[in-house]
């Protein structure tokens, strides 16, 4: 299962030649513009690799191949939900279109074109927040599939995954969202290849009857129906259409591929044939995870399904994935596949490290220096902020990330912690984009109950992730009604008291 | 079950191909759009677009 000298050899050429065609696109930034939204000038096929790449990272293999192994077939629902919506928006330009015709830089900034400044800083706290503990857990878990795939001591994982964050946040800091696009390109072509060519694999290796059967003997029914699966069900599945409409329109990283098109026609494109890649990015990895459990699912039972073993030794679900692969790919192929995975790792890690630190620098510290009265900054004062902010996004996660460890499964946990940011900013949105009543009142109470929606039933009273994702976007909508209902008649009342 | 087997794996095999036939031609015509971006960088010239 060791790396070989030639698994080696390709992932430091790769990692080299990765970060020095990204260091290229500093040469290309001149405007606070250029380093954020890359000038607005991607076109359709390079908007569709960025767009995939940014959102297929080793994190994604890894949480998607979990529920694979836990849950067999039913969680292929969530790629059939995630590409079904993002080719909707992408057809009807449902947000992304008006979005895109305001020129905007990041999310909160429409919060102060349609609510208000407070609003816009409220809501940056509250998706720095969310976004950056989001982020958190990807180098660990990243660093789990290195550490089992290649074989190489845990000891050395913090110091592989440090040097690799600060390859990305090299050319990520220097070259902003011109960089990325230029890197994204490479690693989507390398990552996509890589995601082909295990999916071969492991069904080759494990047999597609083997597949299925293994999965009807272990969890029947349930291992196909999302409706059976006590797990998953009609909530869950409402709360994902949900989701996944809030996250394909108000994500920041996808978002900003949005706002760097060159007109709302190409983001329309690039949103509809990006959701094709949605339904591979989701089953290829699920069925990776189920491949694994029919090759390594022979342990004791836990939670309904049998622990994977390899070598006498008992792993966790989520480490089956990188250890079967481990064990089946060759000298060479293998080396192929890890620079692929650090492709995909470096190339999400580095929009999200661009994603959230515009927040910071644009949503947090601007509006912040415009209410305490501050002259506004240059452009090139704003790219100073904003690769500061980039590089604290990039300390924080260095010693954050590492040591964190999620409960349950990653891919829950990392939607519940999303929602709490994400259920008031999509009532927010679609309030303020097409409902002429929403108001500043409505927006706050929106974004606070939503937070609160998920935060206490979450993590004070334990519910289920269904429920609390499904009350969070319940919460913020009522927020938003209620509050706008009730703001209206105070806010004319406040603007006749103002009146001379 | 059967009926979800079938869908399930007819949703895998429409996932796997369309996921390779657009990676295909996203890296054929991606590089053309990357030139394209930086010839238009290079145009405008470090000015801000946002204010043109």
């Amino acid at each position: 299962m060791t790396f070989t000298s030639l698994d080696w050899i390709i992932v430091i050429v790769y990692l080299i030649l990765s970060v020095a065609i990204g260091m290229i696109g500093r040469r290309y930034v001149g405007s606070v513009a250029h380093y954020l939204v890359a000038g607005r000038e991607l076109g359709v096929f390079v908007g569709i690799a960025t767009l995939a790449a940014t959102e297929i990272g080793t994190i994604t293999f890894m949480y998607n191949a979990e529920l694979g192994y836990r849950y067999g077939f039913a969680p292929f629902i969530v790629a059939l939900i995630s590409g079904l919506v993002m080719v909707i928006i992408g057809r009807t330009g449902f947000v992304i279109t008006r979005f895109r015709s305001m020129k905007l830089m990041t999310v909160p900034e429409f919060f102060e074109r349609k609510y208000s400044l407070g609003l816009r800083l409220f809501t940056g706290v509250l998706v720095a927040l969310g976004g950056i503990l989001n982020m958190g857990v990807f180098l660990k878990i990243e660093g789990e599939f290195l550490t089992v795939i290649s074989g190489i001591n845990a000891k050395y994982l913090v110091t592989v995954m440090t040097v690799i964050l600060l390859l990305e946040m090299l050319y990520t800091v220097v070259g902003g969202m011109v960089s990325i696009v230029i890197t994204d390109f490479i690693q989507y072509v390398l990552l996509s290849t890589a995601t082909i060519l295990v999916s071969i694999f492991a069904v080759f290796h494990a047999g597609w009857h083997n597949i299925l059967t293994k999965v009807a003997a272990t969890m029947g029914e349930k291992g196909f129906s999302p409706i059976a699966n006590p797990k998953f069900g009609l909530t869950f599945i409402i709360w994902q259409v949900l989701l996944w409409f809030s996250i394909h329109t108000c994500w920041q990283t996808t978002a900003m591929r949005m706002f760097s098109t060159k007109d709302p026609e190409t983001s329309k494109k690039v949103m509809t044939w990006t959701g094709f890649i949605y339904l591979g990015r989701g089953m290829l990895p699920m069925l990776w995870g189920i491949a694994a459990l029919a090759t390594l699912g022979t342990g004791n039972n836990h939670d309904g399904v049998p622990m994977p073993v390899l070598n006498g030794h008992v792993l966790q679900p989520i480490d089956a994935m990188p250890a079967m692969l481990g064990s089946i790919l060759g000298p060479g192929i293998k080396g192929l596949v890890v620079a692929g995975m650090l492709a995909a790792t470096m190339s999400v890690n580095s929009s999200y490290l661009l994603g959230w630190s515009s927040v910071i620098s644009q949503d947090i510290i601007m509006p912040a220096r415009q209410v305490l009265g501050k002259v506004p900054l240059s452009s090139r004062s704003q790219i100073l902020v904003n690769r500061l902010a980039n590089l604290f996004v990039g300390l924080f996660l260095m010693f954050w990330g590492l040591y964190y460890t999620p409960p349950g499964a990653v891919y829950l946990y990392l939607n519940v912690t999303g929602t709490i940011f994400l259920a008031g900013a999509f009532v927010c949105v679609i309030g303020g984009l097409y409902w002429k009543r929403a108001n500043v009142m409505g927006g706050y109470l929106a974004m606070f109950m939503g937070a609160v929606g998920v935060i206490v039933p979450f993590f004070f009273l334990h519910w289920n992730e269904n429920v609390t994702g499904f009350t969070a976007f319940a919460l913020a909508a009522f927020g938003l009604v209620f509050g706008s209902l009730l703001g209206s008649p105070w806010e004319k009342i406040i603007a006749e008291s103002q009146t001379p | 079950m059967n009926y979800w087997m079938m869908f399930w794996t007819g949703a895998l095999v429409i996932a796997g191909c369309s996921f390779a036939v657009i990676t295909a031609i996203v890296s054929v015509f991606g590089y053309r759009d990357l030139m394209q971006m930086f010839r238009r960088l290079t145009a405008q010239g470090g000015k801000e677009k946002e204010n043109e």
